[in-house]
């Protein structure tokens, strides 16, 4: 027997020692474990980052970029009058096999009905099946957009809009609109474990499931069938690291190649170590200050643009972001395709702010309130600080804040009320498109709810907001929202202070990984040397 | 004897009745709206924030959630989880034996160390052994579990390359089942060559942390209750005697030091589950510690109820488990004299 289990050791041992020597395993010390690999079901990037390696959706950004491409959609028609989109699918299209599912057949319309019949359709059998909140989908404002999707054949999907939006597109590169496998789902059903689809992956993308733990590890491995080309490595680990510390310690002795969110204190050891790569770039966000259009005496251009003049903003920027955040000048970050960079920002000018107070007819002392928000955000990355700092500031020209805060989803509540005079706020873009930044100043028109806190309203702004949205031509688009920055800088309904700059740390070995510009981590087409 | 543990037994009832109720209310005073902490800043229509409420329970007045919680409970059902959509127990079920095995390698470690320290101290009362002892156990016992974490991590791991910085088994070589949760265990049934050491390796930081305040508290107890044995008449006769200072002190005083140490062990279960929250975060070790952080900054409140009351029953459990056997080593406990 002792020989028999020493024979046994023996080979598993060379066994193990020639497969170490020829699959290719990335390590990527991950921030937390996903909610679930359903993304339709998911708000946080965590979670989307752990099922994208078996996911594909019809449309597709480019890796690193906000530009779309064809996924499983090979091509598409936007008809004359923007109101149907006509999607070709790619044929051949295998799902990735798992142990307890064999797929029958290939991706197709069904497939695509299935998906995102689960987020709209009560009839859906899978409606309700692990807890059935569609945040995205709802958030997206797809219930209203989207009049049918329907089949026309087995490879040809027709979705007919409520009216023209050209931003649909790409919020179907999202990851909401992931497509996942009818089949499979079908045969859960059948077994009575649904909740099983949502927990065990099947899907057509460049990796395929191969086992999760809690709190611990997710296993992938590469899918030889991929329709774009087998991935470079052979399997994919997600190492569940929540510490920090822990995340670059492990990078340091290679337990990881790919870490992700990186202390700020931490980055210069980083970039000192032979060993690593930190990569950066200006995050898809924006930090601001907003002043409430409707309430006086920010209801006049000139107060806000006086405002704007007596912050210094470049001591923010270097105090609070410490180098990890770029002015803004403009609502968009310059990563974006329609950013105007003819746009002049305001000089930090306490005189000329103090004459422009006066020709607003504003008498000082004037007493504002200042909100702040409670937490961090990545736009934001002490907003007290900079609240404090924006109070001596304009206490130089006579305008005393008053500083103040709510528990985090009370102060978000209040503001999108419009309760707040001047409040610090933010978004983080979803899907790389304009109109999801310059949206939130588009007139609120009733809304109770909108993002647009300063509640301003510009009728120029927002006939082009609309008619950008309306046109496929992306020169046109261009010249719209490059207007619209003029009009709102001109305008200035709300203060821009900075965009984060993201940094992604990894080791030197890693090649070709991409950073993305809308926060997503994501391995194929990555490799190591 | 049976009704000494029949009282006991029944005192432990009120007891998780007022726990239930203090874990539901502490709760639900910490702010923050589970709801709201998912939305994040896109806009939600206050129509679905309501239709959420409600699928949730939450629009329910606090008093009427409570019972109903109760009532579940009752039924064996620690509620789902609202971030995973899984049942709390299943979860906790899953994540419970990596924290057990932490635990109790640290536990061991102190009482390993921690005896033989005390011990020493003792018989070398008010040389500079009992004083560098004693003065290593009082840095242990007021170490920041944090600092003494990230310190071995950097040192350790990191300079050093002794042992892996955090998690249970080196990912890239070693993919397993786990059917027992247990590493140690799992480890030894997966027949890959190895995995063993690599499992010991990981837990080696992680239980010197845990362990040390454990460790220090052990040491100090060994000591003083050492110190007292060794003054008591039948040491003095068994040194009379002439029997070996060996058999004297090993056999004769400590057998008798170690029953208030013994008490004291028992005791040490609930702060180690509070210190295994501090050290799983640190090493990313998938245990229930872990998962109650997580569950906090989600708001996720079944989660929460749910993982505190299971680590309390297992804290009183223990203890009940330690007042028994106490009661059955040294009957002037069990009739209350």
């Amino acid at each position: 027997m002792n020989h028999l289990k020493m024979i046994g050791f023996g080979v598993a041992a060379l066994l193990l020692g020639s497969s170490a020597a020829s699959a290719k395993t990335l390590v990527y010390c991950s921030e937390g474990s996903p909610e679930n690999f359903t993304p339709a079901l998911n708000t946080t990037g965590t979670s989307f980052d752990a099922a994208r390696p078996v996911f594909d959706q019809l449309v597709e950004f480019d890796r690193g970029a906000t530009t779309l491409k064809p996924g499983l959609a090979e091509s598409w028609i936007v008809s004359p009058d923007g109101m149907t989109i006509t999607f070709k699918l790619r044929k051949g299209v295998k799902f990735g096999a798992i142990r307890d599912f064999k797929p029958t057949r290939d991706f197709n319309a069904d497939d695509v009905l299935f998906s995102f019949g689960r987020q709209y359709d009560e009839k859906n059998p899978y409606y309700k099946v692990s807890g059935g909140k569609y945040d995205y989908y709802s958030d997206m404002d797809m219930p209203k957009l989207v009049k049918s999707i329907e089949k026309k054949d087995d490879y040809t999907i027709v979705m007919t809009l409520s009216e023209p939006n050209v931003a649909i597109l790409a919020n179907l590169a999202m990851d909401f609109a992931t497509i996942q496998s009818a089949e499979y789902a079908d045969s859960l059903m059948k077994k009575g474990k649904p909740e099983q689809f949502d927990q065990v992956p099947v899907g057509t993308g460049p990796f395929t499931f191969s086992s999760y733990q809690k709190d611990a590890v997710i296993r992938f491995k590469a899918n030889k069938d991929y329709w774009g080309g087998k991935p470079p490595i052979d399997d994919l680990v997600f190492a569940i690291t929540p510490d920090p510390t822990a995340r670059l310690s492990k990078l340091k002795t290679g337990e990881c190649q790919v870490s992700t969110f990186p202390r700020p204190a931490d980055l210069p050891e980083m970039q000192k170590d032979p060993d690593l790569t930190v990569m950066s770039q200006p995050g898809l966000n924006i930090g601001y200050l907003a002043f409430n259009a409707q309430k006086p005496p920010f209801d006049k251009k000139e107060v806000r643009q006086a405002l704007s003049m007596a912050i210094d903003k470049p001591s923010i920027i270097k105090d609070v972001y410490l180098g990890a955040g770029q002015a803004a000048k403009n609502l968009i970050p310059p990563t974006m395709w329609a950013y105007n960079d003819k746009v002049v920002d305001y000089p930090f000018d306490p005189e000329k702010a103090k004459a422009l107070l006066k020709t607003a007819g504003v008498t000082t002392p004037l007493d504002i309130d200042l909100w702040y928000m409670p937490v961090q955000r990545p736009y934001n990355p002490d907003a007290k600080r900079i609240a404090e700092m924006m109070q001596s500031d304009l206490a130089k020209i006579g305008v005393n804040a008053k500083l103040v805060t709510y528990e985090w989803g009370e102060y978000r509540k209040r503001l999108q009320n419009g309760e707040a005079t001047a409040a610090l706020f933010g978004w983080t873009g979803d899907n790389g498109d304009p109109d999801n930044f310059f949206f939130f100043l588009g007139c609120p028109g009733g809304k109770p709810a909108a993002s647009n806190v300063g509640k301003w309203c510009n009728t120029e702004f927002d006939a082009r907001l609309d008619k950008a949205k309306q046109i496929t031509d992306q020169a046109e688009r261009t010249k719209l929202y490059g207007e619209m920055q003029v009009i709102e800088h001109d305008d200035e309904p709300v203060l821009n202070i900075a965009h984060s700059v993201v940094y992604q740390p990894m080791r030197k070995n890693v090649v070709d990984y991409k950073m993305s510009p809308l926060g997503r981590n994501q391995f194929d087409g990555v490799d190591l040397k | 004897m049976i009704r000494f543990f029949l009282k006991r037994l029944a005192l432990t009832i009120p007891t998780f009745i007022a726990l239930t109720f203090l874990t539901f209310m502490a709760i639900r005073l910490v702010p923050g709206d589970p709801v709201e902490v998912r939305v994040g800043e896109h806009g939600i229509s206050p129509e679905r924030l309501e239709m959420f409420r409600h699928q949730l329970g939450l629009d329910q007045p606090v008093w009427k959630q409570f019972l109903d919680y109760g009532w579940h409970l009752l039924h064996g059902d620690f509620g789902t989880s609202l971030s995973t959509s899984n049942p709390v127990l299943t979860e906790f079920l899953t994540l419970f034996p990596a924290t057990v095995e932490l635990s109790a390698v640290a536990m061991m470690l102190a009482i390993a160390i921690g005896i033989p320290m005390g011990v020493v101290a003792a018989v070398k009362r008010g040389t500079w052994y009992d004083q560098v002892l004693m003065g290593l156990s009082v840095t242990g016992y007021s170490m920041p579990i944090f600092w003494w974490g990230l310190l071995l991590i950097m040192l350790v791991a990191e300079q050093w390359h002794l042992t892996p910085v955090s998690g249970r088994i080196d990912l890239i070589r070693f993919d397993y089942d786990t059917p027992t949760g247990f590493m140690l265990i799992d480890s030894l049934l997966s027949d890959e060559p190895g995995a063993f050491v690599d499992a010991v390796r990981h837990l080696i930081l992680p239980s010197i942390v845990l362990g040390t305040i454990p460790l220090a508290v052990i040491a100090r107890m060994t000591r003083s209750s050492m110190l007292e044995v060794l003054s008591e008449d039948y040491v003095r006769t068994a040194r009379a005697k002439g029997l070996s200072p060996f058999r004297v002190i090993g056999v004769h005083a400590l057998r008798n030091a170690l029953i208030p140490v013994t008490t004291v062990i028992g005791l040490m279960t609930g702060s180690l589950l509070a210190g295994a929250v501090l050290t799983e975060s640190i090493f990313s070790w998938p245990g229930v510690g872990h998962y109650l952080i997580e569950a906090i900054s989600r708001r996720d409140y079944p989660a929460l109820q749910g993982g505190i009351m299971l680590v309390s029953a297992v804290v009183i459990l223990v203890n009940l488990l330690v007042d028994t056997t106490y009661g059955l080593i040294n009957p002037r406990i069990r009739h209350g004299r």
